[in-house]
């Protein structure tokens, strides 16, 4: 593989990102990878029944970040996949921006998808992030990650 | 003395502080920490009994008898909601 900064791969950052530039980061790791799949987490409008204006993201500064590249050492060794880029953001989103990104790289379509359903259930486990929702009634720390 | 850091429901629940201070000895665990909140913030201890708010030291879960010793990084975690 090429040599890379691997923190590229795993970041918590307040700004957006670039789908397409995390894309070719991905292709760029190997030219083995012949199948991509993705995992695109916006902010939408309603939950439980509730209209929401927009969404702050919180998140335990250093043990996120850890949880992540675990999650990606992880999937790395657990599934056939040649590469796992995970970000999250946090601060305040409004309804339709990126929340999160999981982009699983491997020589087949049936890994990469195992491998991004995976990271992204199990980022919701055990990633130290937690999430408001303003809403015209008011202010709510969501609980649950369904 | 240790330095708690407090995020989402039990930063709300402590006043919107970012962090408690509590006197607590060198040595102690966990559960020493939580019957000390139990006292102060007995909204946050109940949900930390009901296992709704998880304690961590060092950036990793703990449990009841989790040492405590000065200067671990401790932290209440409420339940996760990334993604």
């Amino acid at each position: 593989m090429e040599p890379i900064d691997e923190s590229q791969l795993v970041r918590v950052q307040r700004e957006n990102f670039s789908i397409d530039r995390e894309l070719d980061r991905v292709k760029s790791r190997s030219k083995r990878i012949g199948g991509i799949a993705t995992f695109l987490g916006i902010a939408r409008d309603r939950s439980k029944g509730r209209d929401v204006d927009s969404i702050t993201f919180e998140h335990y500064e250093g043990m996120a970040e850890k949880k992540l590249r675990e999650i990606r050492e992880r999937g790395l060794k657990d599934f056939d996949i040649l590469e796992l880029l995970i970000i999250h953001r946090y601060g305040e989103i409004t309804i339709g921006e990126n929340i999160v990104l999981i982009i699983a790289g491997a020589e087949h379509r049936a890994e990469a998808f195992r491998a991004c359903k995976w990271a992204i259930d199990e980022l919701k486990q055990i990633t130290p992030i937690w999430k408001l929702e303003h809403t015209p009634e008011g202010e709510v720390w969501v609980e649950e990650h369904p | 003395m240790v330095t708690i850091k407090l995020f989402g429901m039990t930063k709300m629940l402590a006043g919107n502080q970012g962090s408690l201070s509590l006197a607590l000895p060198n040595g102690r665990r966990v559960k020493d920490l939580v019957e000390l909140l139990d006292g102060g913030y007995p909204q946050i201890g109940e949900l930390i009994h009901k296992k709704k708010v998880l304690v961590s030291v060092n950036q990793e879960i703990a449990h009841e008898e989790t040492e405590i010793r000065d200067g671990d990084e401790i932290a209440l975690l409420p339940p996760f909601a990334g993604g």
